[in-house]
C-alpha cells in the first residue's frame, strides 16, 4: 500500500539524517586534527534543533473522563492567580468541560453555536494534531481545528501594533540558543483562555520557550501575562509528540452539530 | 499598508534591476538588458496575488466572481442548479439580502476552487513530501501531497477536496477529487456536484509570476471538461493577515470594502 511506501520513506529519510549527522560530527574532527593539535571536541555542524517542522500531537494521556485530566480543558492543575474580575468571569462561564461542567445545551462557551475562531493559546487544549511548517522568515503552526494558522515572525520585525485586535494575536519569535522564544499580544477578548473558561482580556500578553528536545519530542513552556486577569504571570508545560506518518485531516467548523459530534468523539462532557 | 508596501517593492524591484545591469557591466562587456532574478522553478514558497483590477463595479469585470468571460458547457442538470442561485455577483446580481449564496449568513467555507476569486492574497509553503496553499481568506488551507500517496478515498467528501500532485517537468500538476457539492464553482452560482474534478497545473515562469491553469471535470454538471488560468504575482513584501469568517456581519463588511455588489 501506499501508507506503507510512505512510512518506509520516512524512516529512510531519518535514518539518513542520523548517518549524516555522525559523518558530519565525525569529519570535521578528523579535519581538524590533520590542520592543528586536537582541542574540545567540535560539535556537530548539522544543526537540525532549529527545525520544528512536522506534525506534532499533545503528549498527554488521554481518558475518557475527563475530569482528573487537567490538560483536555486547562493548562495547569492548580487554579491560576486570578484577579477579582477574572474571578467573576470564571464563576459566570459555564464550560461543558471540567468540574463544573454543564451540558453543552447549557453552556456558554463562546464557540458553540457559533463558528467563532477558537483563538490562541486554547487552541493547544483542543485534541487535534498540529503541523509546523518553516520557512526563512517564519515559523508557522498549521492546526487541524477549523484549519486555524498561526505564523510566527522571525524576521526580526517588530509586533505590528495597527493589526487587530486578533483572535490568534500577533506573535514574534526568535531563537535563544535551541530554544525558539515567541512573544505574542494584540488580541481581542472574545475567547476563553481555556476550555474551563478561564478568562483573558485584550492585554494578554503570552510568552512561549518552544524547544524541540529530541527528535520526538517537542515542548512548550507558556507564560501567561495578563494583569487584568491574573495578579501575576504564571506558566504551563505543554508536552507534544512528533507523528511522521500523521497529516492534518480536514476538519472545519460548520455548525453546532459539528461541534457536537467533534466533543463526543474526543472526550464525552464530564457528568 | 499595503499600498505603501507595493511602493516599496517597486522601488526596491527598480534598485535591484538598475545595480545588476551596473554589475553585469563591469564583469562583462555585454550591454545585454538586465538578468532576471534568478529563481528554482520548483519551489513556489511566497505570498501571490490575482492582481487584476477589482473595480467597484463589478459587472465587466468576470474575474471577481467567475472563471472565464464566456460560459461553462453546463448539463441540463447544471443550467438548473444555476438558474436557481441567487447571487450578488455578476450580471444578475441580487442584493445580500436576498443572495442564497451558501457562504452567506454561514460561516462555510467557500472550498476549492471558489477560493481562487475572493481578493485575498495565498502563501505556498514547501515541505519535503508537501505544498501547502495557505489563503488569507478564513484561514483556508489546500494542502497538496507530493510524496507519491494516491487519492485517499476513506476521506471526505470534503470542501477542499483531497490533492496529490506529481511535478512534470517544471509544472506542479496537481489532481484533487472527493469534493462534497455544498460549494458552488465561482461566486455567480455556477454549481458542481460531488463528481469535480479538478486539475491544477502551477507553474512558476520567472521569479516574479506563477501561472496556474485549471482544468474543471464534472460530469454532471458539465458537458465537457474546461480550463481557465490565473496568473499571480509574488508579493515579497506580504505577509498574510487573520481574516475570519465571524458572521453574517463580517461578510457584508468584506464585500463592501472588496467590491460592492453589482446594481
Amino acid at each position: 500500500m501506499k501508507l506503507n511506501r510512505i512510512i518506509e520513506t520516512r524512516k529512510v529519510s531519518l535514518g539518513f539524517a542520523l548517518v549524516f549527522a555522525m559523518v558530519l560530527s565525525f569529519s570535521p574532527a578528523a579535519s581538524a586534527q590533520s590542520k592543528q593539535t586536537p582541542e574540545a571536541p567540535k560539535v556537530s555542524t548539522l544543526d537540525t534543533s532549529h527545525d520544528l517542522s512536522g506534525v506534532w500531537f499533545d503528549d498527554h494521556p488521554r481518558l475518557i473522563k475527563v475530569q482528573e485530566r487537567y490538560w483536555a480543558y486547562t493548562f495547569t492543575l492548580e487554579a491560576p492567580p486570578m484577579t477579582p474580575w477574572a474571578q467573576a468571569k470564571f464563576n459566570a462561564a459555564k464550560a461543558s468541560f471540567g468540574p463544573h461542567a454543564v451540558p453543552l445545551v447549557e453552556t456558554t462557551d463562546p464557540l458553540y453555536h457559533t463558528c467563532a475562531p477558537i483563538g490562541f493559546p486554547i487552541i493547544y487544549l483542543y485534541p487535534l494534531p498540529m503541523q509546523i511548517v518553516q520557512t526563512p522568515g517564519e515559523v508557522i503552526m498549521l492546526f487541524e481545528w477549523d484549519s486555524l494558522r498561526r505564523q510566527i515572525f522571525t524576521d526580526g520585525r517588530a509586533h505590528d501594533t495597527t493589526l487587530g485586535p486578533l483572535w490568534m494575536g500577533d506573535s514574534i519569535g526568535h531563537w535563544e540558543g535551541d530554544t525558539l522564544v515567541t512573544d505574542t499580544v494584540n488580541f481581542n477578548d472574545k475567547t476563553w483562555l481555556d476550555r474551563m473558561g478561564h478568562p483573558h482580556s485584550d492585554a494578554l500578553h503570552v510568552v512561549e520557550r518552544i524547544r524541540r528536545i529530541d527528535h520526538d519530542h517537542l515542548v512548550d513552556d507558556i507564560t501567561i501575562e495578563d494583569p487584568k486577569a491574573y495578579t501575576k504571570p504564571w506558566t504551563a508545560h505543554l508536552p507534544f509528540v512528533l507523528k511522521p506518518k500523521w497529516t492534518l485531516a480536514e476538519q472545519f467548523c460548520e455548525d453546532e452539530q459539528s461541534f457536537q459530534t467533534i466533543d463526543q468523539d474526543a472526550a464525552a462532557p464530564a457528568k | 499598508m499595503r499600498s505603501r508596501a507595493l511602493g516599496i517593492v517597486l522601488a526596491l524591484a527598480i534598485a535591484l534591476t538598475c545595480s545588476t545591469a551596473a554589475f553585469a557591466q563591469t564583469k562583462t562587456s555585454s550591454s545585454a538588458p538586465a538578468t532576471p532574478t534568478p529563481f528554482d522553478p520548483h519551489d513556489l514558497s511566497g505570498v501571490w496575488f490575482d492582481e487584476r483590477p477589482r473595480p467597484l463595479t463589478t459587472n465587466e469585470r468576470y474575474w471577481i466572481y467567475k472563471f472565464n468571460a464566456e460560459e461553462p458547457p453546463m448539463t441540463a442538470w447544471g443550467l438548473a442548479q444555476y438558474d436557481a442561485t441567487k447571487s450578488s455577483f455578476g450580471t444578475r446580481a441580487y442584493p445580500l439580502a436576498e443572495t442564497n449564496d451558501p457562504l452567506y449568513h454561514t460561516c462555510t467555507p467557500p472550498g476549492l476552487p471558489r477560493i481562487y476569486l475572493h481578493p485575498f492574497p495565498m502563501q505556498v509553503v514547501q515541505t519535503s513530501g508537501e505544498v501547502i496553499v495557505l489563503f488569507e481568506y478564513d484561514s483556508i488551507r489546500h494542502p497538496i501531497y507530493t510524496d507519491g500517496r494516491a487519492h485517499d478515498t476513506t476521506l471526505g467528501p470534503l470542501w477542499m477536496g483531497d490533492s496529490i500532485g506529481h511535478w512534470e517537468g517544471d509544472t506542479l500538476v496537481a489532481d484533487t477529487v472527493n469534493f462534497n457539492d455544498k460549494t458552488w464553482l465561482d461566486r455567480i452560482g455556477h454549481p458542481h456536484s460531488n463528481a469535480l474534478h479538478l486539475v491544477e497545473r502551477f507553474r512558476r515562469k520567472d521569479h516574479e509570476h506563477l501561472d496556474l491553469d485549471i482544468t474543471i471535470d464534472d460530469a454532471k454538471a458539465y458537458t465537457k471538461p474546461w480550463t481557465t488560468q490565473i496568473e499571480f504575482m509574488l508579493k515579497p513584501k506580504w505577509t498574510l493577515a487573520e481574516q475570519f469568517c465571524e458572521d453574517e456581519e463580517s461578510f457584508q463588511k468584506m464585500d463592501k470594502d472588496a467590491a460592492a455588489p453589482a446594481k
